[in-house]
């Protein structure tokens, strides 16, 4: 019946090729928005404290620390200052992390011969706070605490807020406009539907088409959203690049969640139409 | 095959069967008479669980089916061809995808189902018609297609609801036949209608229902 499914849902998608294209672009636009802004946040994420008022400042510590007098120096440090979160930057992505607090290191960094210094981040409301390790044996540097971090953090939160919402309202109008579809196409097919409950046809087979003619605008959208992500993107990044900033790119993760999302959503939202309407519309 | 004990069915306080009492045996053909508005296709939609009695046990196949949930009616149906007063065709589909697509639901490979919804055309006279719309058809070509899909997966119970209602006395005739065929091979046949000239052309058990009772239970003519 799978076959069955796809060749009918292709036949209300030809009947209704406009509504399946405005659904597409309508799912794919704000799908592509939240992405960026994911990437944005993704970017931002170990200068500004997306989630809260903290800022980040990184330490840089003595490259001959063993890792058990890294951990105890970390563990005196939290008990000292009990407002500050300190953590310590995994090996996997201490390079990135380390061009990005201290770009002067960065012949070091590429050279792979020398043995790169630990790191740690301490997360504060108060990133001044952080100077009195100035001077501590084990640090070697403290990385920028200037305001403009703070300031970075409230706009970088801004942002996000702003970019979750629209693309929320976005997304929930797509959705809505996906199931406001799947009623009308219920109704418009009742006579169908009537018949086929009639001759045995299992809800599965009556509901099969109307999911298929939704997921496949949706895998559209999916993939609109994608390019429109990579495309932008890419725009940020050299515009980052001219400021000479370290260079965008979107997670593997958000790519996979955005075509996820192109599907999933109208999918949902006509299963639950179908749930909740497919009975009332049809007798038998 | 079909067995109703006590079964009543109201409608905004009109009585449409009162009380009805009702065996027929697996292999039988019967028919089910009576003026308009006696309850015949009430009693056939019940008989397909398109309806629910008021009152009473519907079975079929020895199935209870007037306590059945949405999910168990399917495979009712599977074994029940019908043959609507409406035709009930899908507008959208040929005369041979109609059928080919009720052949598919009972789980049929496309190619035998083709082969099947071929050979029941044939004998239905309409081989000819089997990329036509249904719209394009005449009422009996309709009907027949109806038929054909009736037929088509050979059911075990066949419910008729004034199958020659828009056919011509010799197409009458034969569907008569074809029935009474599928009868001989083991098929349970109730046929509903108001036509007496069907009736007297077989003789058969005839049952006459008035005002929701039934008034008149054996052979016909009597």
């Amino acid at each position: 019946m799978i076959r069955h499914a796809f060749a009918e849902g292709l036949i209300v998608l030809r009947e209704r090729a406009v509504v399946s294209v405005i659904l597409a672009f309508a799912l794919g636009v704000p799908i592509a928005f939240a992405g960026v802004g994911l990437t944005l946040q993704h970017w931002l994420g170990p200068v500004a404290d997306l989630s809260g008022q903290n800022s980040s400042v990184a330490v840089l510590l003595h490259p001959q620390m063993e890792s058990g007098e890294r951990r105890r120096w970390i563990a005196e440090i939290a008990i000292d200052h009990p407002r500050w979160t300190v953590s310590e930057v995994s090996s996997s992505d201490l390079a990135e992390r380390l061009q990005r607090w201290f770009p002067y290191l960065e012949d070091l960094i590429n050279s792979g011969d020398a043995a790169l210094p630990s790191l740690v981040e301490i997360l504060t409301d108060n990133p001044d706070s952080v100077t009195v390790l100035e001077g501590r044996a084990e640090v070697l540097a403290i990385g920028p605490r200037s305001s403009i971090q703070q300031t970075l953090g409230r706009v970088a939160r801004g942002l996000a807020l702003i970019v979750g919402v629209v693309s929320f309202v976005l997304v929930a109008v797509a959705v809505l406009l996906a199931a406001v579809w799947v009623h009308l196409e219920l109704y418009r097919h009742s006579d169908e539907v009537i018949i086929m409950r009639l001759v045995g046809a299992t809800e599965g087979t009556i509901r099969g088409p109307f999911l298929v003619a939704v997921a496949i605008p949706g895998l559209v959208a999916g993939i609109l959203s994608v390019v429109g992500s990579l495309v932008t993107v890419s725009g940020l990044s050299q515009l980052a690049s001219a400021l000479g900033l370290s260079a965008m790119s979107i997670p593997a993760s958000v790519l996979a969640g955005q075509l996820a999302a192109g599907v999933f959503l109208p999918v949902l939202a006509a299963v639950v139409t179908l749930a909740r309407y497919a009975a009332d519309a049809t007798e038998g | 095959m079909i067995r109703l004990r006590s079964v009543s069915k109201e409608y905004e306080r009109r009585t449409i069967l009162d009380a009805l009492d009702l065996q027929v045996d697996a292999g039988e053909f019967v028919f089910l008479t009576g003026p308009s508005g006696a309850g015949k296709t009430t009693l056939l939609r019940m008989l397909y669980a398109a309806e629910h009695p008021t009152a009473g046990e519907v079975w079929v196949a020895g199935r209870r089916i007037d306590e059945m949930v949405r999910a168990q009616l399917p495979l009712l149906r599977r074994k029940i061809g019908v043959i609507f007063q409406d035709f009930k065709l899908l507008r959208r589909k040929t005369v041979i995808e109609n059928i080919t697509f009720v052949l598919r639901i009972h789980g049929v490979a496309p190619r035998e189902a083709h082969r099947r919804a071929m050979n029941v055309l044939r004998r239905l006279g309409l081989q000819h018609r089997q990329a036509a719309f249904p719209d394009a058809l005449s009422g009996g070509e309709q009907q027949r297609v109806a038929i054909a899909r009736a037929l088509a997966y050979q059911p075990r119970l066949i419910l008729a609801d004034e199958p020659t209602g828009n056919l011509d006395a010799d197409l009458a005739s034969e569907l008569l036949s074809l029935l009474c065929d599928i009868n001989y091979q083991g098929a349970t046949v109730l046929v509903a209608t108001h036509d007496h000239a069907i009736l007297e052309s077989i003789p058969a058990r005839t049952l006459v229902l008035h005002q929701g009772q039934i008034h008149y239970d054996g052979m016909w003519p009597p």
